[in-house]
């Protein structure tokens, strides 16, 4: 898709460079603000999943009572690390997909950091006892046109460049991150004009904030990821993405599918009835759009063994993709009405399953992302793959523990819930196990990401290696049978070096 | 595929779901058909307005900022999407002492008086639908129900038989104080000193008078009523 007909490689790699010199500055605040905001995120979620089984921990302060935590801690996952990452890769790959450099840098940084005391003020006013109570909605109520504002000052840069791009073919990560791009605020903007400005029914409302909650999820977080995936597994492995069809099928059935679902969390709750089954209908159906995408993308990662095995940015992309089957999987399992539905509605299951699309498949690629953007943009190549692999092995372990209780510790917990004859206190203690798990799963991330962030700091500051040869988990950095020969693969070694994709 | 029909499929991908289940639904309930009573079945007559007390708004409000939804949902389901209703006393009451057995199911109207309904995300905790009605009838019987209220809020695992409650203490929403002249009537039966009294402060006693609200249990008329006809048992 990078290869250039009309310019020689010379030229093309001129383009690129300038490309991500241009976007040095957004990407990399964008990166570094997320990542801290997901190190606040995983503190707070350990605090939180650890008042779950110890309810007297830090419990005389107002500010650290669970009810806040925990809204906080999602809170500061999604619109802190989950959108700034996402604005990270969506700016830089529409930039080399449509071959335009940035020319709004101060716009997006102004707005991003705008964004960035947005969440924070948002994340203090949750602390102090102004939520709303409204789930994945907890910001106080000035909040939202604040992030509304910033991220089309962020977003419609790219929009931009698009519409002025060099005619040509329309690549596959552009559907999926244009569809985002355009998806996110409508979604955005009905849920908070419907629940905080006119709300109607209160029950109405509910089911308006669980479609915003699954809307989220597979209407911004998974196409980012699915495009930034598009995006890694051809150009990584240097061959064609495995089938057309198989993305396009992937990619219309997602944007047909996915706007149904979310409302099958109310079976059950006096709201028109046929909205949880449809509801319930779209999010197994929702398999079908997954399992698409899955398979077209790891059948062109695993194209080249050899390459799967040295780069970290496939490999962590591959394992996200893994996570979205996995989700797919568990979306069918979990959410099948008069079987599994009853049982998996107000157990752990709901929390386990986000975390799972949050972090098992989102934040795995968005890190795959974050290999392959970084040394680009800092001309630096990562220090250590002995701290990469740390980080892909322990993020590994705690969203499988994640995963498991998602899958039967909640399935448990539910089958307690609804066995009405012995006392309530059963189905409470049947979830305290899984409660403990999902603590020390937390600590396995939290460990994880240590090594990320610190690797991550140290490129931000430009203390990265200078050099050529990509870090690559296979062989040391200094070898001289580096399977990608003398020149190394990478743009920023200049154009003298260009490889050829 | 052009630009434009690109953009138009995902507009039409996306606002037909839209429209479907967010706007019409969103329209239809906003503007819910009023009950009428029907003198023979429900004994009266003119509109079913459900009745509630305390202070519900306020209390609504305390209950949101400290996640009490994290925890505890606020739904009784039918029968057909879970067993909520065969509990003793979730529902209503088995055997209520006036009104013989009083579960049913939550209806489309027990929300009146609060902006968002907090039907909760999971059941770390037991549900509240009624937990008005429990605290007085069952939990409190015989005693002060708000008085108990404060209690469990200030110490949830106060009561021995509630040694594994995970629920959190909501000590802060109580102020501790010198006793002056007489003791105040909402003082905690314990204290920390001879002296001293933990009294709620205004956002507990809002809370527990919207706590002590949650009795989703009372009469609603026939066609509402989904409950099985009694006498074909």
């Amino acid at each position: 898709m990078s290869s250039a007909n009309s310019t020689t490689s010379e030229q093309d790699a001129i383009l690129r460079s300038g490309i991500d010199r241009s976007l040095r500055h957004p990407v990399m605040f964008f990166l570094t603000s997320g990542a801290a905001w997901l190190a606040v995120s995983i503190v707070l979620g350990i605090v939180a999943s650890w008042k779950v089984h110890s309810p007297e921990l830090l419990s005389g302060c107002a500010w650290l009572t669970y009810g806040r935590v925990f809204p906080a801690h999602i809170n500061a996952l999604i619109y802190g690390w989950g959108f700034q990452a996402a604005f990270a890769i969506i700016i830089w790959m529409m930039a080399r997909l449509s071959r335009k450099e940035c020319k709004a840098v101060g716009t997006i940084l102004a707005a991003g950091h705008i964004w960035n005391l947005g969440v924070a003020l948002g994340i203090v006013g949750i602390f102090a006892g102004f939520s709303t109570g409204i789930p994945w909605m907890e910001f106080p109520i000035f909040a939202w046109p604040v992030l509304l504002v910033s991220y089309i000052s962020i977003i419609i840069w790219s929009f931009i460049q698009f519409r002025v791009r060099p005619e040509g073919h329309v690549y596959i990560s552009q559907w999926y991150f244009l569809a985002a791009m355009i998806w996110f605020p409508w979604i955005y903007i009905t849920a908070n004009t419907l629940l905080l400005c006119i709300p109607g029914h209160p029950l109405m409302g509910v089911a308006i904030n669980t479609w915003y909650k699954s809307a989220i999820l597979f209407l911004f977080f998974t196409p980012v990821a699915l495009g930034a995936a598009y995006y890694l597994a051809p150009k990584v492995t240097g061959s064609s993405v495995y089938s057309y069809s198989l993305a396009k099928l992937g990619f219309w059935s997602l944007a047909i599918i996915a706007p149904w679902a979310g409302m099958q969390k109310l079976v059950g709750v006096p709201i028109p009835y046929f909205l949880p089954y449809v509801g319930a209908a779209a999010t197994v159906l929702l398999f079908v759009p997954a399992i698409t995408a899955s398979i077209n993308i790891l059948k062109t990662a695993t194209s080249s063994r050899d390459v799967l095995k040295g780069s970290p940015s496939l490999q962590f992309m591959t394992a996200g993709i893994v996570g979205l089957v996995i989700m797919a999987c568990a979306a069918v399992f979990l959410n099948l009405p008069n079987s599994t539905l009853p049982l998996s509605q107000f157990s752990m299951s709901g929390y386990g399953f986000q975390i799972l699309a949050l972090y098992g498949f989102f934040s795995l690629v968005m890190f795959g992302s974050i290999y392959f953007i970084v040394p680009r943009v800092t001309r630096r190549e990562w220090l250590s793959r002995r701290l990469i692999k740390m980080h892909f092995f322990f993020s590994i372990y705690g969203i499988m523990t994640v995963a498991l209780i998602a899958i039967f510790g909640g399935i448990q917990q539910g089958a307690a819930q609804e066995a009405f004859e012995q006392p309530w206190q059963n189905a409470a203690t049947s979830a305290f196990p899984y409660a403990v798990a999902t603590t020390i799963a937390w600590c396995f991330i939290l460990f994880s990401n240590v090594f990320f962030f610190l690797q991550l700091t140290l490129m931000w500051l430009r203390l990265g290696r200078r050099s050529s040869h990509p870090t690559l988990l296979t062989s040391s950095h200094d070898s001289s049978s580096s399977p990608h020969g003398d020149d190394g693969d990478i743009d920023n070694a200049g154009p003298a070096f260009q490889a050829t994709h | 595929m052009s630009f434009r029909i690109f953009i138009l499929g995902l507009s039409a991908t996306f606002g037909v779901a839209w429209l479907t289940v967010v706007v019409v639904p969103y329209i239809t309930m906003k503007n819910l058909k009023p009950i009428e009573l029907n003198e023979a079945v429900d004994g009266a007559k003119g509109i079913f307005y459900p009745k509630r007390t305390g202070r519900i708004a306020n209390g609504a409000r305390v209950y949101a900022e400290n996640g009490c939804y994290l925890c505890h949902t606020q739904v009784i389901r039918p029968t057909y999407a879970g067993n909520d209703l065969y509990r003793d006393d979730w529902a209503g009451l088995k055997a209520d002492p006036d009104r013989g057995d009083t579960r049913r199911e939550t209806n489309a109207y027990d929300f009146f008086g609060e902006k968002f309904a907090q039907v909760g995300v999971s059941r770390l905790g037991p549900d509240l639908s009624n937990l008005g009605r429990r605290v007085e009838s069952i939990y409190a019987a015989g005693k002060d129900p708000a008085n108990w209220l404060f209690s469990h809020l200030y110490n949830p695992r106060n009561e021995p038989k509630r040694y594994q409650s995970t629920c959190p203490s909501f000590r802060f929403l109580f102020v501790e104080r010198t006793i002056k002249g007489n003791q105040s009537s909402d003082a905690l039966p314990f204290s920390v000193d001879q002296n001293v009294e933990i009294v709620p402060n205004a956002d507990a006693k809002a809370l527990v008078s919207y706590l002590l609200s949650l009795k989703k249990d009372q009469a609603i008329p026939a066609v509402l009523n989904f409950a099985p006809p009694k006498n074909k048992g």
